[in-house]
């Protein structure tokens, strides 16, 4: 990922190259991860309760703010699945690819980024403990969710500096 | 991405839970990144980066953080927006 940049491409948009066919295909798994918001185990991570005691409070909110949580993850979701069809060959490094986006598409990436990672995780029980480990077998689905999440995870701290910049 | 409003939750809360000092809690979870943390501290309380810091890793070493104290719907509002940046938070009263 040595060749990884985010910068500037005009004024309004953003241009992430230097993807190599690793971060390529992480990207490309994202509507699969993503599908997967709402599995047994995924979903109170993502739609959480906002007390820990008060039923009926924690009832409304699932009534009416959960679904609208929802429409703006699946709505980043898609928006940078739309920006992914337009990958191409990074002009400057052979076997490397990269996508250009408009600038207010920043927050859907993270937004979707993030869910990613945490979907991941929850599937796969990820604790404090798995995410020290840095030798991974890629032919173990644990392992290969771990993996994904390091990956999207070094591309994610791309856009919030850019995001923070 | 998150751009939200108020949203009065239940409308049968007692004047006493408005005024009791309501707590907006985030927890520890091992996959948010620190800079991401840090950058939605700032955005949504519109903390400095210093304080958001500060905050963010005292999420990180103690599990949990205390990050801001008032009436309850505006907690609630905060607790709406932390959960749409996909953090753990939630409300409790102020002991």
């Amino acid at each position: 990922m040595k060749h990884l940049r985010l910068q500037s491409d005009g004024p309004q948009r953003l241009r992430l190259s230097g993807l190599d066919p690793v971060l390529l295909d992480c990207l490309q798994s994202l509507p699969e991860i993503l599908n997967q918001r709402d599995a047994p185990g995924v979903r109170h991570r993502l739609f959480p309760n906002p007390t820990t005691g008060e039923t009926e409070t924690n009832q409304d909110w699932q009534r009416l703010i959960t679904p609208e949580l929802h429409h703006l993850f699946a709505a980043a979701g898609e928006t940078v699945g739309r920006d992914c069809v337009t990958v191409v060959p990074d002009p400057q490094h052979k076997n490397h690819f990269q996508v250009t986006f408009a600038a207010d598409h920043l927050n859907a990436w993270m937004c979707a980024l993030n869910q990613a990672r945490l979907i991941l995780a929850e599937l796969f029980t990820i604790t404090d403990a798995d995410m020290a480990h840095t030798d991974f077998d890629l032919d173990q689905p644990k392992d290969l969710a771990l993996f994904r999440i390091h990956i999207l995870g070094y591309l994610l701290q791309l856009l919030v500096e850019q995001a923070s910049s | 991405m998150p751009q939200t409003g108020t949203v009065l939750v239940s409308d049968t809360k007692s004047k006493e839970d408005l005024d009791i000092p309501w707590n907006v809690i985030v927890l520890n979870d091992p996959i948010n990144l620190m800079s991401y943390v840090t950058m939605v501290f700032q955005r949504v309380f519109g903390y400095p980066r210093h304080k958001a810091e500060t905050l963010m890793l005292e999420v990180h070493h103690k599990g949990r953080s205390l990050v801001w104290s008032g009436g309850r719907e505006q907690a609630e509002h905060y607790v709406h927006q932390l959960h749409s940046y996909q953090l753990l938070a939630h409300l409790e009263k102020s002991e």
